[in-house]
């Protein structure tokens, strides 16, 4: 069954999945609520859930994002944390052209070890 | 051209307008200042502060407002958010202590890291990653202080631009 998107308040997750091969989710909007981790939170353990069962790849995609605010950080570190214990391998895209993001995402690069399940990379 | 402005308002304290203040200090200094990455950092602060105050204030009372001011001179500009509080409730204590545990790091790229693995490692409490101080020090190069005045707290950044 292929992954659903996802919408709350002014974010968009855009959810790119054939059923095979990479889930590729988009971000855009903003994401700004007061407790981001209470939607994502259950979005992304079934997110992570399907794509242990396929042994896919997810991807997620903030080019297109415009803001989020320090408690959606939080909500993105415990989806890393909940994917490397899943054993899925996550990749993180963003715009370095963006200062925000080159300095949001490399600082992330801390969560990334030598297993490989988490890459960071700047389009 | 100098760019000396003044913003000073009071706000209501729904989370809603956190964002309506962030986006609008956005499009002020970007109709001012051609460094948009510079307007988003201070956006970026505006928020994260805005959002301190809100989670943190004191709000069981009548108090339903607390105040946000945005000056710049030269080249600095100056963030204040001033919110009730109860002196002895333990987020004030625990707001000087992130303040000195900020200065305690060589560089704030270097603290925000730390902060990062410190949220990792510790059990999620909704809404309350205490991230943000961290990140204005990083992302928007600001040099943080605080100060308690009564029932008060002034929370202030100060951004080179």
């Amino acid at each position: 069954m292929p992954v659903d998107g996802l919408s709350f308040g002014d974010l968009t997750i855009e959810a790119v999945d054939g059923g095979q091969g990479p889930v590729q989710l988009f971000w855009s909007g903003k994401s700004a609520d007061r407790y981001p981790a209470r939607i994502l939170g259950p979005y992304f353990t079934a997110v992570l859930g399907q794509a242990a069962r396929r042994r896919a790849i997810v991807e997620l995609h903030f080019e297109r994002l415009e803001h989020f605010n320090s408690s959606t950080v939080t909500a993105i570190i415990q989806v890393i944390q909940e994917a490397r214990a899943a054993n899925v391998k996550l990749v993180i895209v963003f715009d370095q052209a963006r200062k925000w993001q080159k300095l949001s995402f490399d600082a992330l690069r801390v969560f990334v070890k030598g297993d490989d399940l988490l890459q960071i990379r700047s389009i | 051209m100098r760019h000396q402005f003044s913003i000073d308002l009071p706000v209501r304290n729904e989370w809603a307008n956190v964002d309506l203040l962030r986006t609008s200090i956005l499009n002020c200094f970007t109709a001012v200042f051609n460094d948009v990455d510079g307007c988003r950092s201070m956006a970026m602060v505006v928020g994260e502060l805005l959002e301190n105050a809100i989670k943190y204030g004191a709000w069981s009372g009548d108090e339903r407002g607390f105040r946000l001011k945005v000056v710049g001179e030269e080249n600095l500009a100056r963030i204040t958010v001033e919110n009730p509080i109860e002196p002895t409730d333990p987020t004030i204590a625990d707001l000087m202590a992130t303040l000195a545990w900020l200065q305690k790091f060589s560089s704030a790229d270097e603290a925000y890291r730390a902060r990062l693995l410190e949220v990792a490692a510790t059990p999620r409490e909704l809404g309350s990653s205490k991230l943000g101080l961290a990140r204005i020090s990083y992302e928007g190069s600001c040099r943080l202080s605080a100060e308690v005045d009564g029932k008060m707290v002034r929370v202030t950044a100060e951004m080179a631009y």
